[in-house]
């Protein structure tokens, strides 16, 4: 059992964070998604899981995604989400809207 | 077009809604099954991962609504979802449900109805040009001339010409009456309203012809051209439209040449079909056709930038000069007529002068109405109160089971709108019969000038306070407790909880304000029954019953010659004829409403007037001898007329007991005599009684009676009693008048007792409608009492049933119920017969007989009150009596 502390995502970025682990992994469920963020930051980053999936239907509402129903490796039925070409464009000014902002916090966190 | 492509996704969710959340409900489970299994395969217990499973998760119901409220639009599926939840409940508690519905239509209905008919009376601008300029001139007279006959001098009123010279307070002034004539082109003779009107009463109302002109000078001065304008109604309706400008009429006897006809929609004053010329001065040929008399109005449009106030106190000096230093003999009529000047206001705007007496009625009407609306929106307040503690127990436990605090307050409110739009439409329903029955009572004055609509500003206002109502008490109560503790809500179980008592208490004081604002009605209801009463039990003076009457008008001018003989063969082939026991001819059928005339006389050997002031009038009525016999008026003494009185060389005259006791007080008038200004002495022959005449609730007037040989009037009424039923009786009227003379229109074929229930009938609509609303008062308030009982026993059912199992009687619980009531129906009526004694005397003019204090009205009130409450105490009174000991146990 990791005994790590883990930090809470900070608010706003969780559909950052799903764009890009799904450009990154192309397809991907619910849970995989869940797993793959937390793997990619190290371990560090911890989705309180449950709430992927109000953010999921956003995105589907906006267009970002889309979901395909399709089976797991135990062949258990599952949504796979997709990134569209539009979810795409998003994620690249949400992450553009992220660096300018860690930037900025960055330089003020700097010592003087 | 993104937010296109959004919609049509968020629509397709909408329709497929099941399908997605099922959807979502699946990939929540997989991805908890998908954790427990990871967190096993860590080495976790079953039943350990299941739980870590879970926590890491969160509220998955919680999670899941989030998720649905992502796709908006759900307020029009929560909507749906609610008024179908809402209506599932409330089918489930239908008495609730109609017996709120019911109370909030009746304070809806009425007060809409009531408010309209007002608002066409009082608050609707007259339909002219600048309505708020139109005033009328009080006392103020249309000038007399009485051709050859002298008047003795008087000092001088003012009247139509001095205020038309106050030209820079008015800048025009004119005058108008309202009478009948018969017109007997172009087809069959009918009888038609006529305004008689000065030449400056059409640009005064700034009213003008569609064809033609108006009257010009020269025709309203005496001696003019007789002419006459059309209605646009009467030249299309009787004329066909055609171009009728130049030709001729006839108008009971006289031809009178078209010169005009008005535009459309104008038919002021009293709904007038046509108008002929009020000439200045008036003579006695103007008002010959319309049986001597008509009350004649002056008014005026005031001049830019003057005000009612200014003009009435300009007026008031023009007054005061022309009546010169005061008079010696202190109180004459000139001086009663400037203090009533004084009092009711020089000025008056013409709208409130229309509406007149009515007024009073209509704002004490509406008064009664809104009592009405607030008993009812107390009584709504009421039954939502009593719905509050099984709806805060639900409240509260779905607050606990998840919904959204928004979610609860859109469900409470659906159901409260639910109720009151329910309540609205039924009210809207009944609004317009309400106003049916109001209209039939509005004189038809008002009813031409502006017909009465319902108003739906203020079926707007009645339904948003139904509304407010509603959502204050259906909302507050549940959503209060739910706050402040929900879990003690549920525990606390059917008791409902310890704000229960506050509730109560909130209910006790609306039961109070109820029962309170209801005395206050029923005050009022019973002033107007005791008054109606009293003007019932009025002697008449004469027996109706079995009387039929109709009314006929000979071409004015006719001679005596013409009439005489047609009238007397009428009634001879009346007497003739089989069931009918007495016929007889008069000049004017007593309460038939309007008309007749009353002269001035002087009494031998008692001083002679010196001034119009000191003149003395008695009601002049001209009858043949079998009248008294017919009518059923006592000869109290003396005799009535025979055929021999005719040809004798003096006039004789039978008088009423009113005159007889003015003009001879404490002696013996029979054998007296009295004469006309100038006349030949007159002798009583006959002393009868007293008949009402004019309304049931004015004091008879002297009257005199004079043979119909002497003086036959133009207009006449014939009776005749029979024991015929009334349809019969009338046929044979009218057939005995046509045998005479087929071309003699008759109007007025009526009973008597119709004549008198005519008369009656502004105050019994009155009284029958502000009786109606304290009938409904009363209903309602017992229903409130009903239900504050009814929840208190429900409420203290553990509490009763502890209470018998240690051995208390149904008698001691019976009381326990009683007493709390006794206190809030005493209350009540302390508080409501504060404010009805208060408040009864804004009703004084509408009362007869009775004090506004009548003590019998305020004990009865009481009684009427208590009998009801009481039943409504006793019935759940009786179910808390009856409460199981055993039973309740068992339920806790």
């Amino acid at each position: 059992m990791p005994s790590t502390p883990r930090d809470e995502i900070p608010p706003g970025t969780l559909e950052m964070l799903i764009l890009k682990t799904l450009a990154a992994q192309r397809e991907l469920h619910g849970f995989e998604i869940a797993e793959a963020i937390e793997r990619r930051s190290g371990d560090v980053l911890r989705v309180e899981e449950g709430s992927l999936y109000p953010a999921l239907q956003r995105m589907l509402i906006k267009g970002w995604l889309i979901g395909e129903w399709g089976r797991t490796a135990g062949n258990r039925r599952a949504r796979y989400y997709r990134l569209t070409p539009g979810g795409r464009k998003q994620m690249d000014a949400e992450v553009e809207a992220y660096r300018r902002v860690s930037v900025a916090i960055d330089r003020v966190l700097r010592p003087a | 077009m993104d937010w296109l492509r959004e919609l049509a996704r968020r629509i397709a969710y909408l329709i497929r809604r099941d399908r997605y959340a099922s959807d979502l409900d699946e990939e929540m489970r997989l991805h908890l099954e998908l954790r427990e299994e990871r967190l096993r395969e860590q080495g976790h217990a079953p039943d350990a991962a299941r739980y870590a499973a879970r926590r890491r998760f969160g509220n998955r119901a919680h999670l899941q609504q989030r998720s649905r409220d992502m796709w908006g639009l759900n307020w029009l599926d929560d909507a749906a979802t609610d008024v179908r939840f809402a209506l599932r409940r409330l089918r489930h508690r239908l008495g609730f449900a109609l017996a709120t519905i019911v109370v909030a239509a009746l304070g809806i209905g009425a007060t809409t109805a009531v408010f309209s008919a007002i608002d066409a009376a009082l608050l609707r601008p007259l339909p002219f040009a600048r309505p708020a300029e139109l005033v009328t001139l009080t006392n103020v007279s249309i000038p007399f001339d009485p051709g050859g006959q002298r008047l003795p001098e008087g000092r001088h009123f003012a009247n139509l010409n001095d205020a038309a010279a106050m030209r820079d307070v008015f800048s025009g002034v004119g005058g108008f009456a309202a009478g009948g004539l018969n017109l007997t082109d172009p087809a069959r003779p009918r009888r038609v309203r006529v305004g008689v009107v000065t030449a400056s009463f059409f640009s005064t109302l700034g009213v003008g012809p569609q064809i033609g002109r108006v009257f010009n000078d020269a025709e309203a001065h005496p001696g003019g051209a007789n002419s006459v304008v059309l209605s646009d109604a009467t030249w299309r309706g009787t004329f066909g439209g055609r171009d009728v400008v130049g030709t001729s009429i006839d108008l009971s006897g006289t031809r009178y040449t078209i010169v005009g006809v008005m535009e459309p929609g104008f038919n002021f004053p009293n709904e007038s079909e046509l108008w002929i010329p009020l000439t200045v001065p008036v003579t006695f040929a103007t008002f010959a056709p319309f049986r001597g008399f008509l009350p004649s109005r002056t008014f005026a449009r005031l001049a830019a930038g003057m005000t009612v106030a200014a003009a009435g106190a300009r007026l008031l000096d023009t007054w005061r000069r022309l009546a010169g230093p005061p008079d010696h003999s202190g109180h004459s009529n000139l001086e009663s007529m400037i203090d009533e000047v004084r009092t009711t206001g020089a000025v008056v705007p013409l709208q409130q002068n229309l509406v007149g007496k009515t007024e009073r009625a209509l704002v004490i009407l509406m008064g009664a109405t809104a009592l009405l609306l607030l008993i009812a929106c107390a009584n709504v307040a009421n039954l939502l109160l009593s719905d509050a503690a099984s709806r805060r127990r639900e409240v509260a436990l779905r607050e606990v089971l998840g919904a959204s605090r928004g979610r609860i307050v859109r469900q409470l409110l659906a159901e409260s709108v639910l109720l009151s739009f329910a309540g609205a439409a039924l009210g809207v329903a009944f609004a317009p019969a309400v106003l049916h029955v109001l209209r039939s009572m509005m004189p038809a004055d008002l009813a031409g000038v502006a017909p009465a609509e319902l108003d739906l500003r203020v079926l707007g206002f009645a339904t948003g306070l139904a509304l407010a109502t509603g959502l204050v008490f259906g909302l507050w109560p549940a959503l209060g407790t739910a706050r402040t503790n929900a879990a003690e809500t549920i525990k606390s179980g059917a008791s409902g909880g310890a704000t229960a008592a506050g509730l109560g208490a909130t209910r006790r004081a609306l039961v109070t304000a109820e029962l309170a604002l209801t005395v206050m009605l029923l005050v009022g209801s019973g002033l107007m029954l005791r008054s109606l009463q009293r003007v019932l039990s009025q002697p008449l003076g004469m027996d109706p019953e079995r009387v039929g009457t109709l009314e006929i008008s000979f071409r004015p001018g006719a001679s005596r010659a013409d009439k005489l003989p047609k009238l007397h063969a009428i009634l001879a082939r009346l007497d003739a004829g089989p069931g009918i026991h007495g016929a007889a001819v008069v000049n004017d059928v007593p309460l038939r409403g309007g008309g007749g005339i009353s002269l001035s006389i002087e009494v031998d050997g008692a001083p002679k007037p010196t001034s119009v002031d000191e003149m003395r009038f008695v009601r002049n009525l001209a009858t043949t001898g079998g009248y008294f016999a017919t009518m059923g008026i006592p000869l109290l003494r003396g005799r009535t007329f025979t055929a021999s009185d005719w040809g004798l060389a003096r006039q004789v005259s039978a008088i009423n007991m009113a005159m007889a006791k003015q003009f001879w007080p404490g002696s013996e008038a029979l054998g007296r005599t009295f004469r006309f200004v100038g006349g030949a002495p007159i002798t009583v022959v006959g002393i009868v009684g007293d008949v009402r005449e004019r309304t049931l609730e004015r004091d008879v007037a002297p009257q005199m009676y004079f043979s119909i040989d002497r003086n036959a009037p133009d207009n006449v009424a014939i009776v005749a009693r029979g024991t015929l039923p009334p349809g019969v009786l009338l046929e044979r009227l009218t057939e005995a008048v046509h045998a005479v003379d087929p071309s003699q229109a008759v109007y007025n074929v009526r009973m008597m007792e119709d004549v008198i229930a005519t008369s009656l009938a502004p105050r019994r609509t009155n009284t029958a409608l502000i009786a109606i609303f304290g009938a409904l008062a009363l209903v309602l308030s017992a229903f409130g009492v009903y239900a504050v009982v009814s929840f208190s026993v429900t409420r203290r059912t553990r509490e009763f049933g502890i209470r018998t199992a240690l051995g208390a009687t149904g008698r001691h619980i019976a009381d326990l119920v009683g007493r709390e009531m006794a206190w809030i129906v005493g209350l009540g009526l302390a508080l409501g017969l504060g404010g009805a004694w208060a408040l009864s005397r804004v009703m004084a003019s509408l009362l007869y007989g009775v004090e506004v204090h009548d003590v019998a009205t305020f004990v009865i009130v009481p009684l009427v009150l208590i009998i009801p409450a009481a039943v409504a105490t006793m019935v759940p009174a009786r179910k808390a009596m009856n409460v199981d000991p055993t039973e309740v146990m068992r339920a806790e």
